[in-house]
């Protein structure tokens, strides 16, 4: 089906908006961004906000969210991580409608699994790049779980959002096009521009980071303390651990309870210092602490995914010992010149092109990503969550995602039950490269 | 008879001083070598085809091997400082040392966000007299680039002035330089080359006496620690050397300390 009957649908389902209020609302609109009085960005956001309102919902219990579109372009809402079906999941390639500018319409929907989402555009940016992701569509969605027993205890949230903005795409000096930035932010504010986070000592915080850039994989710390990750892409880890920093592809989030044990004023920070100083940052201010903030400048970028993994055979996936159908899939680039961004193919194609055997609602599969390019891709899996089982040639088990960070010529493996009939999305989360081909739909038997 | 021989090679050959310059054969692109990298080239051009008499006491180009040491080092990231050693090899002269040049240059930077690659390069330098008459001359070389998909194009508008030696008085002189090329593959890219000295530039030689050459050219992207460019040139007016086969091997040499953070 072409965009444009897409949109006509989702026009269509303007006369079918209720009159009764919904649970939300998300209104797309134009929006100055102001990371700094001195940088500014016409951007498309959500509300009025960025990043946009934090949506929270209960897991199991049905919402109703009225989405009206003021922007120029027609636009979509994915629910990232959740299992929707193909009409409301929000994107177009599997089916959902398009919101033509000026309509408005009325989604509900049943909001599992439990856990940190995230809510997003599934546009198209091009060369555009101030469209799609690399605006301001991008907002916090917290599922929270129907049983509550089991969750790790905290004494309060905070919610940070890494974004990049002010891209252009540069030549890289592998032949290839890569997007460069002005700034970057947390929470829509660079280093010292933002409200301090505000804690008192003896606290635990439970972090929620989201990585929201279009493109960048970031790594954060905050100075004087460390993180012990309890759940990635809003999934408990079979095994919490604690770090001195947080590593997040696109797409990518990670829960993490910090300690509150030295007061002062601290920097959480981009790790690697170009990042740092491009602004990306935000103060940790303890009560009655006073002073400048201060940053410990790491001399390593450290994370594994292997160290959140079950420790044992015993503690890995039941699921682990049923029989698994493979599906190879094999990562490249096609060179389009030194002056243009590469081609990205999928078993030799790009999207539409990449053909797929359809999925059968019940069975396990296993992706198998060989990865033959030079780059690092954050694939996703849309209505589905996934099992790690190897990551660049490590086995593993126990670690359910959403996103993973495939690393550049290696092969890496998850496993997932298809148990969500429909299409089903598969893609880089880099928005330049799913607009430039790295995507395919799974269909269902 | 020699005094006829040279008469005549004079009238044809009024402005052969100038093709003595073919030891660094390249229209540069816009961009720097990054700071904390040295880039050292190996410009290697023989000529099977050029002036076959000495005039003004120039030695002849005709089968001269030249052989140019480039180190261009990094400043920051929109500058650079390159520096020249020239010798040329000849049956009856050996390996003989040329001349050195320097070349400071900067750019455009990145976060001006400019359409196309701009820079502005100058060059200084001395040269023996038995190689070019004129000894101490000096450039200023403007260069615009830009990619485009699979094309690649430059243009070198450089303005030279002698120094020492008899151009003195000529003023300044108009040498273009430009290229286009195709990246046929990622790693093979084809295109031509374009060198010409119109003289002065207030009052340009005759097309006769004007230096023109053209190269035909691949540079092949291995890697990107390495440059490497090959290319055959003709030269059709009779100021130029009619034929030059060329080669640049470039290597980068990142002495800078990099932790994963950086």
């Amino acid at each position: 089906m072409t965009s444009a009957a897409m949109a006509f649908n989702g026009a269509r389902r303007v006369a079918q908006t209720p009159a009764l209020p919904a649970d939300f609302t998300l209104d797309i609109a134009p929006y100055v961004f102001e990371a700094s009085p001195r940088r500014r960005y016409q951007t498309i956001a959500y509300n009025g906000q960025v990043p946009g309102p934090l949506l929270r919902m209960k897991q199991g219990r049905e919402v109703s969210i009225d989405i009206h579109n003021h922007s120029a372009d027609a636009e979509i809402v994915h629910w990232h991580g959740l299992f929707l079906p193909t009409a409301t999941d929000g994107a177009m390639e599997e089916g959902s409608p398009m919101i033509v500018p000026g309509a408005s319409t009325r989604i509900t929907f049943t909001p599992d699994p439990a856990g940190f989402r995230w809510f997003h555009t599934h546009t198209f940016a091009g060369n555009d790049m101030r469209k799609a992701q690399y605006g301001g569509q991008h907002g916090f969605l917290m599922i929270d779980p129907a049983d509550t027993s089991g969750q790790p205890g905290y004494d309060r949230e905070v919610l940070l959002a890494l974004h990049d903005w002010g891209g252009r795409e540069m030549p890289s000096s592998d032949g290839s096009a890569m997007p460069d930035y002005e700034v970057s932010t947390i929470n829509g504010k660079m280093l010292g521009f933002g409200e301090p986070v505000r804690v008192k000592q003896g606290e635990r915080v439970m972090m929620h980071v989201l990585n929201s850039s279009p493109t960048e994989v970031h790594w954060v710390a905050l100075a004087g303390h460390t993180f012990q990750v309890v759940a990635l892409d809003g999934n408990a880890v079979p095994n919490p651990h604690t770090v001195p920093m947080l590593r997040l592809a696109p797409a990518e989030r990670v829960s993490a309870i910090v300690d509150m044990n030295a007061p002062g004023v601290w920097v959480l920070g981009e790790v690697r210092k170009h990042v740092y100083a491009m602004g990306m940052g935000l103060v940790v201010e303890y009560a009655n602490a006073t002073g400048s903030p201060k940053w410990t400048q790491p001399q390593d970028l450290v994370w594994d995914y292997m160290q959140f993994g079950a420790q044992s055979a015993e503690t890995a996936s039941a699921a682990g010992t049923s029989e698994v159908i493979e599906i190879p899939l094999t990562f490249d680039s096609k060179f389009e010149g030194h002056g243009n961004a590469e081609i990205w193919r999928i078993n030799g194609k790009s999207y539409p092109e990449v053909e797929s055997s359809p999925l059968e609602a019940g069975k396990r599969y296993r992706l198998v990503m060989k990865n033959l390019s030079a780059d690092d891709h954050p694939i996703h899996l849309h209505r589905h969550t996934f099992e790690v089982t190897n990551v660049g040639g490590k086995n593993m088990r126990g670690l359910r995602k959403d996103v993973l960070l495939i690393p550049a010529q290696k092969t890496s493996e998850v496993e997932f039950i298809a148990n969500h009939p429909g299409n089903t999305l598969f893609h880089c989360h880099q928005q330049d490269h799913m607009d430039r081909g790295f995507m395919m739909v799974f269909r269902y038997a | 008879m020699w005094v006829y021989v040279m008469a005549t090679m004079l009238l044809l050959f009024p402005l052969s001083t100038r093709a003595q310059g073919n030891y660094e054969i390249q229209v540069y692109g816009a961009d720097t070598v990054e700071p904390k990298n040295l880039m050292v080239e190996l410009h290697s051009n023989f000529t099977p085809e050029g002036q076959k008499y000495v005039i003004d006491g120039v030695y002849p180009t005709n089968h001269q091997e030249h052989e140019t040491l480039e180190l261009t080092e990094g400043l920051n990231s929109w500058s650079e400082i390159g520096f020249y050693v020239f010798t040329s090899e000849q049956a009856g002269h050996g390996v003989q040392w040329v001349g050195d040049h320097i070349r400071p240059r900067v750019r455009v930077p990145d976060s001006w966000h400019w359409k196309v690659g701009v820079s502005l390069s100058t060059e200084v330098g001395y040269q023996r007299a038995v190689y070019s008459p004129d000894t101490w001359t000096w450039e200023i070389r403007p260069i615009v680039d830009k990619t485009i998909g699979r094309w690649y194009f430059a243009v070198n508008p450089a303005l030279e002035r002698t120094w020492h030696g008899p151009d003195v008085k000529q003023g300044i002189g108009f040498a273009p330089g430009a290229t286009f090329t195709y990246d046929v593959t990622k790693q093979v890219n084809l295109g031509l080359e374009y060198y010409a000295d119109y003289g002065r530039i207030t009052s340009p030689d005759t097309l006769h006496n004007q230096q023109q050459q053209i190269f035909a050219v691949t540079n092949l992207n291995v890697s990107p620690k390495w440059e490497i460019n090959i290319g055959v040139g003709v030269g059709p007016t009779a100021a130029t050397d009619h034929l030059i086969v060329k080669g640049i091997l470039g290597r980068r040499f990142d002495w800078g300390h990099h932790s994963a953070v950086d």
